[in-house]
């Protein structure tokens, strides 16, 4: 039996060798919708570590306690508790961001990595290992998303972060700010990590 | 069976601490949530009315600004905005909240007329889903500034208060340009913006008269 991975490990898995978005493919309904934009999808990663960290984290301390057959109910009940503290507070500090974003910070409830996270790992694991695999691959999404906000942006609207970067004349590529340039974006990217780190038992071994 | 009843005090407990952890949260919030709408409000219903906010200007001066210049009349169960010049005396204009479907879903905006209900000083859209870059740019400066100084006049059989015509068409005052790339926006927007400034000067207008 293979010695249970450090705690670098856990966290290194869900950054990179796991990334929740390009490996597990988790998450794109969020990553299609507020990429257009760097501000937006900042916002949308802060409120998604949080609660992924902080959920895997109550679910790991209750992990004794929790009885198996509503195990999914408490954790439902945990998530949607957290968003929706992140939605209230966003509202209060960023109310403009908050439009912006408008029904998807309510809907990281249904971020498959919160509650895939919390079942496949934070119910095994001591909190501090949960709390850091949550770390990881909430970190591992967040590279993803601002990647690909990275491209749309300045295509897109021709600015990052709301300050003008392409040259004078640029034409905007419309295509990028609606979801199909979304799809390109993101499939690209999961084409170039297929072919620099090939999965262990795909096609290429 | 002793089991059935432990999951069931144990989600009571789960439940009752989540939900008293979010209300607390909520409960905190809530004042400044309501204090950024009602300052978005005023915000709004001063640019439409033309009255100048200084650049920068902090929450507490706009409020200030707005309870000095600004004052709200019911008018047929509908809320309208009266502007009051400096001297807080004569009326500056109107502001009266406009709405319809977009594209994609209902967009609100707020639009302001002049003291004789002929032209309109300034129009925001500020709620609406469509698609950014596209039909989103109703929310443009350019958009919202060619509504400045239109002629009002109730619609009279075929001929609207104003028709949207593609960029760089446009050419009599009741002519402004739609938003290239969004067709569907924009006669979205013309549709239910004649309408409703129409139903203003035709129901509202008379009602805003008798009060003074």
């Amino acid at each position: 039996m293979p010695n249970p991975p450090s705690k670098k490990e856990i966290f290194l898995t869900g950054l990179w060798k796991d990334n929740p978005v390009l490996r597990q493919i988790l998450g794109i309904c969020s990553t299609l919708a507020v990429t257009n934009l760097m501000v937006n999808t900042l916002v949308m990663d802060a409120g998604l570590i949080f609660t992924v960290c902080m959920s895997s984290l109550t679910v790991s301390l209750l992990r004794k306690y929790t009885p198996m057959r509503i195990r999914m109910m408490v954790q439902t009940l945990i998530i949607a508790s957290y968003v929706i503290i992140v939605d209230i507070m966003i509202k209060a500090y960023l109310p403009d961001i908050s439009e912006a974003l408008g029904p998807y910070v309510a809907l990281i409830i249904t971020n498959c990595i919160i509650m895939g996270r919390a079942e496949a790992f934070a119910r095994h694991n001591p909190p501090m290992s949960s709390f850091l695999d949550g770390l990881g691959m909430s970190l591992g999404y967040s590279l993803v998303l601002i990647a690909i906000a990275f491209v749309r942006e300045p295509l897109g609207f021709g600015t990052l972060l709301g300050f003008s970067i392409m040259p004078e004349g640029f034409v905007q590529w419309t295509i990028m700010i609606t979801a199909p340039g979304a799809f390109f974006t993101l499939g690209i990217l999961v084409w170039i990590m297929k072919y620099f780190r090939p999965q262990p038992g795909g096609e290429e071994r | 069976m002793k089991k059935q009843v432990l999951s069931v005090v144990y989600m009571f407990l789960i439940t009752l601490f989540f939900a008293s952890l979010v209300s607390a949260v909520k409960f905190l919030s809530q004042r400044k949530i309501e204090f950024n709408q009602a300052i978005k409000l005023q915000r709004i219903v001063l640019k439409v009315l033309g009255i100048p906010v200084g650049k920068g200007i902090s929450d507490e001066d706009l409020m200030q600004l707005y309870k000095m210049r600004v004052r709200n009349i019911e008018v047929r169960e509908s809320t309208l905005y009266v502007g009051y010049e400096e001297d807080g005396q004569s009326i500056a204009g109107y502001a009266f909240p406009v709405g319809g479907p977009g594209f994609w879903g209902p967009i609100q905006g707020m639009v302001g007329v002049n003291p004789e209900g002929k032209k309109i000083l300034g129009i925001a859209f500020y709620k609406h889903s469509e698609t950014p870059g596209l039909g989103g740019r109703i929310t443009e400066d350019w958009f919202a500034e060619q509504f400045k100084d239109l002629p009002l006049h109730p619609i009279e059989g075929d001929r609207n208060i104003f028709y949207l015509k593609p960029e760089g068409t446009a050419k009599a005052p009741n002519e402004l340009d739609a938003i290239t790339g969004a067709t569907n926006t924009s006669s979205a927007v013309e549709a239910f913006l004649n309408q409703e400034l129409d139903y203003f000067l035709r129901e509202l207008w008379t009602s805003v008269k008798g009060k003074e």
